[in-house]
């Protein structure tokens, strides 16, 4: 089957050759799948060193939103960054015993609601975060209750809450 | 409390057209806001979670009813995921048709926007006539899809209705109605006094405060920053047709008015240009029901701005993940900015003025800084107040 994709062509090669040249050996993987959008994966540990990069060097300064994913065994964030049209998905995975990651609301302030979604939805805890209050969740929400960790089914999350009402 | 009585609970949902309530604390002194906090929820509908749990093609109708108004948005960026990761190629025809009525859902949803601006500035005569015009793009639609909202009009694989000749040319006589239309209110937006008092230098975001706080759709654009998916990042057939990004740099509630005016009369061109070059062939071609392992980021510029899903398959029929992220979401940082420094009689319209799926923010705190007096008001009670408050300043 032809591919349907659009070749990458200019400002996606370019940054492409520039993620390789400048942050090559903390790339853990980069795949450029079609004009215009780029998945980049690093570790934890490098993670603010590769947003810092995007953001100031590179000029990706617009947010579209974070993606969290329960990715069995391990939590995954994905930031959706943007510069003219060009899509960067920066990916990082992290334990969901440890589950925390440096804020960037400092390096994009548009990012606030996003991470406070991803800490509701999934627990993820961002350091340094200015407010970390329930955004999309009641306030008289089960702790430790997840919703979108694929354990928590939506039948367990009812009965959870159907428990807390009885009490 | 006897068995027979009833316990009926109002709010904070409002019952009736006000769809989804939000909860914004301000921080007042005098008349000013000095600080706002927004608290969004309400109606969490859960439905990324819900997505996982149904096939690619169920899905297609709980993502239609993301969003009321542009369901059609949210329906063209998920088939458009689910196609890049199936490698599906789909007929120019359906492309255009996708098209089409992907740009008359934008110009139903600007004329209800302006309407509502009316309202909220007590200009209810412009309502009423933004609104019953507001019917000529439905019927057009509903013509063309069969359906007047939820236009369940697109498949995996392409568009479930063809366009006849004759949709052809009653959609060319609705259109030049709507762009005569539109360019009346624009003039009358111009020069009207009452909205130029409610309107001019109200609800400032400044640019760098705009590309600071991630604004997406007009309220960027009228904050002069030239930014559209249709042109960045062009999908369906928006690199075939001429079209130019319409911006303003007044950065105020009147600029996002006039962003509105033209980006209908652009979005009207869009549509006579697809009109006219319609290509003949199949409208849509069959897609399979499992989806291989892939990751597709998939974005679109909806009526209110940039709409972006992320879609990971895994092999089989249903969804792994998709993450929907809807431009309301994405601008309410900059409306929260953009309400500080204002009167309190501003904040209906300012909050407006982005166009907030939430056209209800139903109940309001508001905290006086100088005697640390707290209060809750409804939107009503708070459009009332600034009603009242221009009649007599």
């Amino acid at each position: 089957m032809a591919n349907i994709a659009q070749k990458p062509t200019g400002e996606t090669l370019e940054v492409e050759e520039n993620l390789k040249e400048n942050l090559g050996s903390k790339i853990l993987e980069l795949k450029v799948p079609r004009n215009r959008r780029i998945f980049v994966s690093v570790e934890k540990t490098a993670f603010r060193e590769a947003a810092e990069y995007l953001t100031k060097n590179l000029e990706f300064k617009h947010i579209s939103t974070i993606t969290g994913r329960d990715a069995g065994g391990q939590t995954e964030v994905i930031y959706h960054l943007n510069r003219r049209g060009v899509e960067l998905s920066l990916r990082v995975q992290i334990p969901p015993r440890e589950a925390t990651l440096p804020t960037i609301t400092d390096l994009i302030p548009g990012a606030v609601l996003y991470e406070r979604e991803v800490h509701d939805l999934l627990g993820v805890k961002f350091e340094g975060h200015p407010d970390l209050s329930p955004l999309i969740l009641p306030e008289e929400w089960p702790t430790g209750v997840y919703p979108l960790k694929k354990e928590w089914t939506v039948e367990k999350i009812r009965e959870k809450i159907a428990n807390l009402e009885k009490r | 409390m006897s068995e027979a009585a009833f316990q009926i609970p109002v709010g904070p949902q409002h019952p009736a057209l006000k769809e989804a309530p939000e909860n914004f604390t301000f921080t007042i002194d005098g008349e000013y806001v000095v600080d706002v906090k927004a608290r969004i929820g309400y109606n969490h509908r859960g439905i990324e979670k819900a997505a996982e749990g149904r096939s690619y093609i169920q899905n297609l109708y709980l993502v239609e009813r993301v969003c009321g108004i542009c369901s059609i948005a949210h329906v063209s960026t998920y088939t458009q995921a689910v196609e890049e990761a199936l490698n599906l190629e789909i007929p120019s025809r359906a492309k255009y048709i996708r098209t089409i009525i992907y740009e008359l859902n934008r110009v139903a949803s600007h004329y209800l926007w302006l309407g509502l601006a009316g309202h909220e500035i007590g200009f209810d005569t412009l309502f009423m006539y933004l609104w019953r015009d507001r019917e000529i793009a439905l019927n057009i639609l509903e013509q063309i899809t069969g359906n007047r909202v939820t236009y369940a009009a697109f498949a995996i694989g392409g568009v479930r209705r063809d366009i006849s000749p004759q949709m052809v040319e009653n959609a060319k006589s609705g259109l030049s109605v709507l762009a005569e239309r539109m360019k009346y209110y624009k003039k009358l937006c111009l020069n009207e006094p009452t909205v130029l008092k409610r309107a001019v230098g109200v609800g400032v975001l400044k640019p760098q405060d705009a590309i600071a706080l991630c604004a997406v759709g007009p309220t960027l654009r009228a904050s002069g920053i030239k930014s559209d998916v249709r042109a960045d990042d062009p999908y369906l057939v928006y690199d075939e047709v001429p079209f130019n990004v319409v911006t303003y740099d007044g950065c105020d509630v009147a600029s996002r008015v006039l962003v509105r005016c033209d980006e209908t009369l652009v979005s009207i061109s869009i549509i006579k240009h697809a009109l006219d070059h319609l290509p003949d062939g199949p409208i849509r071609v069959k897609a399979p029901r499992i989806v291989p392992p892939a990751e597709v980021v998939s974005r679109t510029e909806a009526p209110r701005g940039e709409l972006i899903h992320y879609l990971r398959s895994n092999g089989t029929d249903k969804p792994e993940r998709l993450k929907i992220r809807s431009p309301t979401l994405g601008n309410i940082p900059s409306i929260c900015k953009s309400l500080i420094g204002g009167f309190v009689a501003d904040i209906p319209i300012a909050l407006a003025s982005a166009d907030p799926c939430f056209t209800c923010t139903d109940r309001m705190a508001f905290v006086n800084v100088s005697n640390g007096k707290r209060w809750v008001w409804t939107k009503e009670q708070l459009r009332r107040y600034s009603l009242k408050w221009y009649q007599q300043n």
